[in-house]
């Protein structure tokens, strides 16, 4: 067995032969864990009711990435009971098969906002997104102010919707003709509000629902 | 996950696990040539460290074969091992599913007491509020804030002051809560011109008593027959479609004069979502009892 243990002295002994073999050994690791599920990822069909996002929205969502809310916010509720209580169902690989990159995400220094979609009025967004502590007196959340004063580009959200269908999302001429016409006039804050009040499983914009004052009004 | 991907993964575990198997048990047995003074003859440091020659501690070998036995017995209880489901048939939903049915069964006995009593008789029972005041913070505080006490900046209404837009009753907290509510003040600048916003502005402060101006709150009281439709003639307000009493000193975005002219300029529309299909009529009764028992105990102070 003295043989044997030139091997183990070898290794010993050549720290970048042994950066080597660790190295190999954890890719083995990698390749059975992600190399599975990412070459699956592009099986993933829509859910119901999941469509791609409209001109808008998607200008908003890109903002959201651009300021770096993701940071701070996860979009994934997990399948545990004091999280479904809270947030609502959990979160599905289908839901978010238009978001690139996805918004999933484990950091919460905020709360999950998978499902805000029409918790809050647009008014409440926008004013906590101006003026966070007005409406949350403990939020350390930073304001976003200047949002409201920059225009989005109509150029810009056409040539997006292009890229996207080339990448498989399924925008129609009609869609992308009127894309810029969508965003044309409309703020980066108006865009953001938008993204975030369509959150939810339909994943389709959800206004807070209004009220026929009759029911249950004392005149 | 098709055949291919789970023999991958059942592949490279077993090559992972038998390499590293292998080199524990190889470790233990391979032989290491000893130096005459019992060194292996690697030193440091220009031979002011040398290295003994040792058996392997006990405690890395006991680690070591514990790592290797939970790990064994992770792949066999769970899923892990390509697409094998395990002994034990664990899957994360079925344990939320197990985890929500146990919760309901606590909740439901509660939930099937609270429903036979009214709003207002549970704003009495401290553990229907104590839930309600838990669900507030979650879902209500954002803009009616955590005491209660509204925000002007958004016009959400302060819950605590006795004072209703829509009714003050259990009735009609619930219907609030469950369906929303939707301010609805028209904008008048254009109709009014600026000097009639300021005029009508003093008139609208001379009816809660409020310092104004008399000459200009004269000449705008003609205007306020338009108002009248919602407010009342006298501006004692209307909870059937929530217009405000203007006459008491309550404001729901402000009772200075420039905010008034804003409202008064360019309306106002405050939105309450509707709770229906996010909170349930459940959740929504533990809220407005809370929130009853908030305004009554404040005004009986």
């Amino acid at each position: 067995m003295a043989r044997g243990y030139t091997y183990f002295e070898a290794v010993e002994k050549h720290a970048g032969l042994l950066g080597i073999l660790i190295a190999i050994m954890v890719s083995i690791g990698g390749l059975a864990e992600i190399t599975p599920l990412f070459m699956e990822a592009h099986k993933v069909k829509p859910a119901d009711g999941v469509k791609p996002y409209d001109p808008l929205r998607l200008a908003g969502k890109d903002i959201y990435v651009r300021e770096g809310c993701y940071l701070c916010h996860s979009q994934m509720i997990r399948a545990l009971r004091a999280e479904t209580q809270r947030y609502g169902h959990y979160s599905i690989a289908s839901e978010s098969v238009y978001d690139r990159p996805f918004q999933w995400g484990s950091k919460r220094t905020g709360p999950d906002l998978a499902r805000v979609g029409g918790k809050y009025s647009d008014e409440w967004q926008l004013l906590h997104l101006t003026t966070p502590r007005a409406v949350a007196p403990d939020s350390n959340m930073p304001g976003y102010p200047w949002l409201a004063q920059a225009q989005l580009d109509p150029d810009e959200i056409t040539q997006k919707l292009r890229v996207l269908r080339l990448l498989g999302d399924p925008y129609t001429d009609a869609d992308i003709a009127a894309a810029a016409d969508a965003v044309k006039g409309r703020t980066e804050m108006q865009a953001l509000i938008a993204y975030l009040q369509g959150l939810g499983i339909a994943n389709e914009p959800q206004a807070a629902a209004t009220a026929t004052p009759a029911e249950g009004a004392t005149p | 996950m098709n055949t291919f991907w789970s023999a991958w993964i059942m592949f490279l575990v077993v090559l992972n696990l038998s390499i590293t198997l292998f080199l524990f048990v190889w470790g233990m047995r391979v032989k290491i040539p000893t130096l005459p003074d019992g060194t292996s003859g690697h030193v440091w440091a220009h031979g002011v460290l040398r290295e003994g020659v040792r058996k392997l501690p006990l405690w890395w070998v006991v680690m070591s074969a514990s790592m290797f036995a939970i790990g064994f017995t992770y792949l066999a209880l769970y899923p892990g091992f390509g697409s094998f489901k395990g002994l034990l048939g664990w899957t994360a939903h079925d344990e939320l599913a197990r985890d929500t049915a146990s919760n309901e069964v606590v909740l439901s006995d509660l939930m099937q007491r609270f429903s036979l009593y009214s709003v207002e008789q549970l704003s009495h029972d401290s553990s229907a509020t104590h839930m309600g005041a838990r669900l507030f913070g979650d879902d209500c505080a954002a803009c009616h804030g955590r005491q209660a006490r509204g925000n002007a900046l958004l016009g959400a209404p302060d819950l605590t002051d006795g004072d209703w837009l829509y009714g003050g009753d259990g009735k009609a907290i619930m219907a609030s809560i469950l369906d929303g509510r939707h301010g609805s003040m028209p904008a008048f600048g254009a109709s009014f011109g600026e000097p009639g916003v300021t005029n009508l502005a003093n008139y609208v402060l001379s009816l809660s008593g409020a310092a104004h101006d008399a000459a200009k709150a004269a000449s705008g009281k003609p205007l306020f027959t338009v108002c009248a439709a919602c407010h009342g003639v006298e501006g004692k307000g209307n909870p059937a479609l929530g217009a405000p009493n203007l006459t008491d000193q309550i404001w729901l975005y402000g009772g200075d004069i420039a905010t008034i002219e804003e409202t008064i300029r360019k309306g106002r529309g405050g939105v309450m979502p509707a709770w229906r299909a996010r909170l349930g009529e459940n959740d929504a009764r533990l809220i407005a009892a809370w929130v009853y028992a908030q305004s009554h105990a404040s005004a009986e102070h």
